[in-house]
């Protein structure tokens, strides 16, 4: 008991961390902070506060989660043959954490939260602003928080010049 | 002709003048010699774990594999690994007046080594650095860092894998080359960029057996986004900070898996960083005639004191001073890249 509840403090302070990560600048396919914290809000337990979680509990018809949970604790209610069960339990993805492991992940993302690499192997200004093209990051990172935007001749520069 | 030459100067430059052959033995570059090498295997860091030792601690137990992960690729018989060009094999010996006309030829006509190089430097040894990291095939054991990487990080063994892999690496080195003066550097990048397509196109008929040209096209057409994707999204990543970099490489490297071991990630943020920061320690006259590699998987990159920074600078100053004094140098080898920054 004690085990899983260090697994689920664990889990709540990932969920912490996970805040720390900046938002995405533009949109992916696929967001790690969404992602991650919904995977470490299964862990931690229903009881975190979630809008979208609660959303889906009230409605009527069950979520995927309650199908999954569904499989995992009482396969045989669902009548079905046994090696389709076996199938169905392997393609859900579990999480075996213990209180050594989850530990870990919450030192390990302490750590990039915190920059440790970067600010441990430090470059200057020759590769941040490389001689070839001295303002080709800030541009990007310019673009990207829309401080400014690329026109149509700059763009258009770019690609026959290359800079 | 005069590529014939050129492909040959590459080994030659380096072979000749002890500075270690690329091909032919263990390289040992510049960085190697000094001082840096005694300070990768030294005590003094934030955690003396490589990229590989780091992984190595994870306890977390991977969850139960449902999609088959391995589409292995298989070995074309007799497939020459690199290339179908004799002049890239260990073995060709360009014959000696082929060797002299060429010299001719570029003393002659004053040709710009520095351009020409990239052909050689980065089209053929770069790009094969970048391509050994991940490559990996159905019946043969794994390489170090393969095993690092489809092992110890339980990567798919598929070919596009691979080609995540391999465009991480070059992204490194392109990171490098925007450093160099901008029409050096742009040569570079092209040549590194139009190898890899070139030779994707021949392992996808030779290897994976696709025998249309339509859906290698196609195949090509999605690779060439995904490095597009790829590089921008490491450039905001190196850019900004440890986080974004991370989640850049869960969305490439990782192809965004859900369960991902956070341990792999920061032993890939730190083994990044690591490379780079070896890469920022070479001089352009260094880098741009090959004396690099990557820095092995289970290896840990140390920093330098800004002592052991100066005294190795100067070593790579003195050395290339008494290169471009000597009046024997072959046209083929000279320079005009900078050896101090």
């Amino acid at each position: 008991m004690s085990k899983s509840q260090a697994v689920k403090d664990g889990a709540k302070q990932i969920i912490k961390i996970l805040q720390e990560f900046p938002e995405d600048r533009i949109k992916h396919l696929a967001s790690f902070k969404d992602i991650q914290t919904k995977r470490f809000q299964q862990i931690a337990g229903a009881n975190v506060n979630n809008s979208n979680d609660n959303s889906i509990k009230n409605s009527k018809n069950p979520s995927v989660e309650d199908i999954k949970n569904l499989i995992s604790s009482n396969p045989t209610s669902l009548a079905l043959q046994k090696d389709l069960i076996k199938k169905m339990k392997n393609a859900l993805q579990k999480d075996h954490f213990d209180e050594q492991s989850i530990q870990e992940q919450i030192n390990s993302m302490n750590n990039l939260v915190s920059n440790k690499y970067k600010n441990y192997y430090k470059l200057g200004d020759k590769l941040y602003k490389p001689a070839g093209n001295p303002t080709y990051y800030q541009r990007i990172m310019d673009e990207l928080q829309g401080k400014k935007k690329e026109t149509l001749l700059s763009a258009a520069r770019t690609v026959i010049f290359g800079k | 002709m005069l590529k014939e030459i050129l492909l040959k100067n590459r080994t030659s430059i380096i072979k000749g003048k002890g500075l270690g052959s690329l091909y032919n033995r263990p390289l040992q570059p510049d960085w190697l010699n000094c001082t840096l090498h005694k300070r990768l295997q030294s005590t003094r860091s934030i955690s003396r774990d490589s990229p590989e030792g780091i992984v190595s601690k994870s306890h977390l137990k991977e969850p139960d594999q449902s999609i088959p992960t391995n589409a292995a690729v298989k070995q074309a018989a007799k497939l020459n690994p690199l290339a179908h060009s004799k002049y890239e094999s260990k073995q060709y010996q360009l014959p000696k007046w082929k060797e002299a006309l060429g010299e001719f030829v570029i003393s002659k006509f004053n040709l710009d080594m520095d351009k020409i190089r990239a052909g050689p430097v980065a089209g053929s040894y770069f790009y094969n650095i970048c391509k050994e990291q991940g490559l990996q095939f159905e019946d043969e054991p794994l390489s170090n860092s393969a095993k690092f990487f489809y092992e110890d990080l339980n990567l798919p063994r598929t070919f596009s894998q691979w080609f995540q892999i391999t465009i991480l690496h070059e992204w490194m080195l392109f990171v490098r080359m925007r450093a160099m003066p901008f029409k050096y550097g742009r040569n570079y990048q092209q040549k590194l960029v139009d190898r890899t397509f070139a030779d994707i196109e021949l392992r996808l008929f030779e290897e994976m057996k696709v025998n249309s040209g339509r859906i290698v096209d196609q195949y090509l057409k999605d690779f060439n986004s995904q490095l597009r994707g790829a590089v921008f999204a490491y450039d905001e990543g190196f850019f900004t900070d440890d986080a974004t970099l991370a989640t850049a490489l869960w969305r490439n490297l990782f192809a965004g898996r859900k369960d991902i071991d956070m341990v792999h990630l920061e032993a890939m943020v730190r083994y990044v960083r690591s490379q780079l920061y070896v890469l920022n320690q070479l001089s352009d006259r260094e880098f741009a005639t090959g004396k690099f590699k990557f820095v092995p998987i289970n290896e840990t990159v140390e920093i330098l004191t800004s002592n052991e920074e100066a005294v190795m600078k100067e070593k790579v100053i003195q050395h290339y001073e008494n290169l471009d004094k000597n009046p024997n140098i072959l046209p083929s080898e000279r320079s005009k890249l900078s050896y101090t920054n």
